[in-house]
């Protein structure tokens, strides 16, 4: 049952901007960390350009679950999960992230703020917390305004992307992954290996 | 780019060199892993060591590989001579690229077994090669002979001071024992670690659990302590790997071997007629202690994560535990109920026995327990076919999704369908 990142983008009109991240990558194998870390970051500022302002959706890739929630005023989280971790507890967290962000980052600085430039680090905080769902307390949150049926499901990253579209190339363009992950990426899809996207 | 036949030979004897100097380096090298890397960079070595982590970068992988592997079984088939060092260095370079090598792991036993090479290593090397792949079936064969190995030689030199002289040679009898326990021990203790590791690195992890379990049975038989030590340390790590079906399947062994254990004692204490019956009166009551803890986890964990078959699977197993165990106390008691079995039969209502029930006999504390009892002492509820309903019925009440929903109710029927029949 695990988190693996936690990030704030800002949704804008055409690609999200990344605010701050968290990551937790102590159970990948050492030399894999930071492609990895690169690839959720990509990962994530995609979903949350796919996503609808105001909606919720848990995107299922191979074994991990990510979780996004883009809110009204385009301020969006974002949280990678395996598939163990209960929805409902991430969704909680979700919230509780942007709430706090928003009320300590002041809005002008979200359409072209950066990780650097942001003063918010609550965030490694709340990862680690919420590594053990039940001591983060959230389950016992009754969780009113969510409505689950509301949640959209896909089932892969695919069907995020428009008729067409084809991830490889999405991949080859991301200005978030560097040589060696598009290299890496390159090798593990042509093996058909574990590792396609992370 | 390495191509040609020269250049591989010089590129594999480099890196050979390189891997056995980092292990020189560092003796605590805890990890090893593949670096993405397509292209070679000008002259400098595949091999990287960062802190405690040992990497090979990829791109020299198809040469080397195959290139070991070849000069490996050349050897093997006696056309081509290595010496021992190299025979080491060779083994250990291709089991780190693959680790389900046979061959290779056969050629240190025989280095094992000439005495060259210390079983230590091939725990190491063993141990490093799950980090990156921890289901390697290889390894963790290799790994149970190394360690039948280790436990062959620690009997025969415990064996082999029975022959001592009086005096003196009593203490450092007793001295070595103590050492040879403690070695037995350690090595105990570092098989769970490398298990937990490795279970920890690929879900239900079938190969890490079977050879825990193994270790358990060659290595602790008989040790209700340590079997009690495994399910009590394992309560979090399964509360945090609720789909893990071999994690799950460990505590249904480990309760299955405690229920065995618990039941020779009280059944030796039958056969020798000596005692009142506290041996029988203790293992009843831990028993029950078990089942009851065993009960409470499943049903936390069924109601904090809806939705996981596991959970599921895991509470039948323990409930039919429970039947079995329920049966044979009636059967070894020819028929009737023991005195200490205060809560008769089906046909009660499960509810009036949620209360706490008191013992009826004094059980006088035993030395090998560190539980006081006292008289009045109370029991918790046991497991029971009413209680099993009402926690279902629970369930379906409370908003449970689907999964939910569609386990309990294949539950109930088979509640419904093999409990009810059972004698």
């Amino acid at each position: 049952m695990k988190l693996y990142s936690l990030s704030i983008h800002h949704k804008g009109a055409t690609k999200a901007n990344l605010l701050k991240a968290a990551y937790d990558l102590s159970s990948f194998s050492f030399f894999q960390r930071s492609s990895v870390q690169e690839f959720m970051t990509f990962t994530s500022a995609l979903i949350v350009e796919r996503t609808s302002q105001g909606s919720r959706a848990s995107v299922k890739e191979q074994e991990y679950l990510c979780h996004v929630y883009v809110r009204n005023d385009n301020l969006s989280a974002v949280v990678v999960a395996d598939t163990e971790y209960p929805q409902r507890v991430c969704f909680t967290l979700l919230d509780k992230v942007l709430e706090e962000f928003s009320r300590q980052v002041d809005s002008i600085e979200w359409p072209s703020g950066s990780p650097e430039t942001i003063n918010y680090k609550a965030l490694d905080i709340h990862l680690s917390k919420y590594q053990n769902p039940r001591e983060a307390d959230a389950m016992t949150k009754v969780q009113a305004e969510l409505d689950e049926t509301k949640i959209i499901l896909h089932n892969t990253m695919e069907s995020l992307l428009e008729r067409g579209e084809k991830l490889d190339d999405l991949v080859a363009k991301s200005e978030h992954l560097g040589n060696q992950s598009k290299a890496f990426y390159k090798t593990a899809r042509k093996q058909n290996s574990c590792c396609e996207i992370m | 780019m390495a191509e040609c036949e020269e250049e591989v030979e010089v590129l594999v004897q480099r890196v050979v060199k390189d891997i056995t100097s980092a292990f020189k380096k560092n003796p605590s090298i805890d990890e090893i892993g593949v670096i993405p890397c397509p292209e070679a960079r000008y002259n400098r070595s595949p091999i990287v060591l960062v802190e405690n982590k040992l990497g090979v970068e990829s791109w020299c992988v198809k040469f080397l590989l195959p290139y070991v592997h070849n000069k490996l079984l050349l050897y093997r088939q006696r056309k081509h001579w290595l010496d021992r060092e190299a025979l080491v260095d060779i083994t250990c370079t291709v089991l780190l690229l693959n680790p389900d090598f046979t061959t290779a792991w056969n050629v240190r036993k025989e280095l094992l077994q000439s005495g060259v090479l210390n079983p230590e290593k091939d725990l190491y090397l063993g141990q490093l090669a799950l980090t990156k792949f921890p289901k390697s079936p290889e390894t963790w064969i290799h790994r149970r002979w190394v360690l039948q190995h280790v436990l062959a030689q620690l009997a025969a030199v415990g064996s082999s001071r029975k022959h001592q002289q009086s005096g003196e040679g009593e203490q450092v009898d007793a001295d070595r024992r103590q050492e040879l326990s403690d070695h037995l021990a350690r090595t105990l203790h570092q098989e769970m670690k490398v298990c937990s590791d490795a279970a920890c690195r690929y879900p239900s992890n079938y190969n890490a659990w079977s050879h825990r379990i193994w270790v358990l049975q060659h290595m602790a038989r008989g040790n209700a302590k340590v079997f009690h030590d495994e399910l009590s340390s394992m309560r979090l790590w399964v509360s945090m790997h609720v789909s893990d079906h071999s994690g799950f399947h460990y505590r249904q062994f480990l309760l299955k071997e405690l229920i065995h254990e618990l039941s020779q004692s009280a059944g030796e204490e039958d056969l020798t007629g000596e005692g009142e019956g506290e041996e029988r009166q203790l293992s009843f009551i831990t028993v029950l202690q078990l089942f009851h803890q065993e009960m409470e986890l499943i049903s936390d964990l069924i109601r904090s994560f809806p939705g996981h078959e596991t959970l599921w699977s895991h509470r039948r197993h323990v409930f039919f535990l429970w039947q079995q165990w329920r049966r044979d106390q009636k059967l070894s008691n020819g028929g009737e109920l023991a005195q200490g079995d205060v809560w008769g039969g089906e046909s009660v209502n499960g509810q009036s026995h949620s209360d706490a029930m008191e013992v009826e006999r004094v059980c006088l504390p035993d030395p090998r327990d560190s539980k006081r009892l006292k008289r009045g002492v109370h029991l918790p509820a046991p497991p029971s076919l009413p209680s099993e309903y009402t926690f279902v019925s629970s369930v379906l009440d409370s908003c449970c999704p689907a999964d939910q929903r569609r386990f309990a109710m294949s539950y109930k029927k088979w509640l419904d369908t093999v409990i009810v029949q059972e004698p």
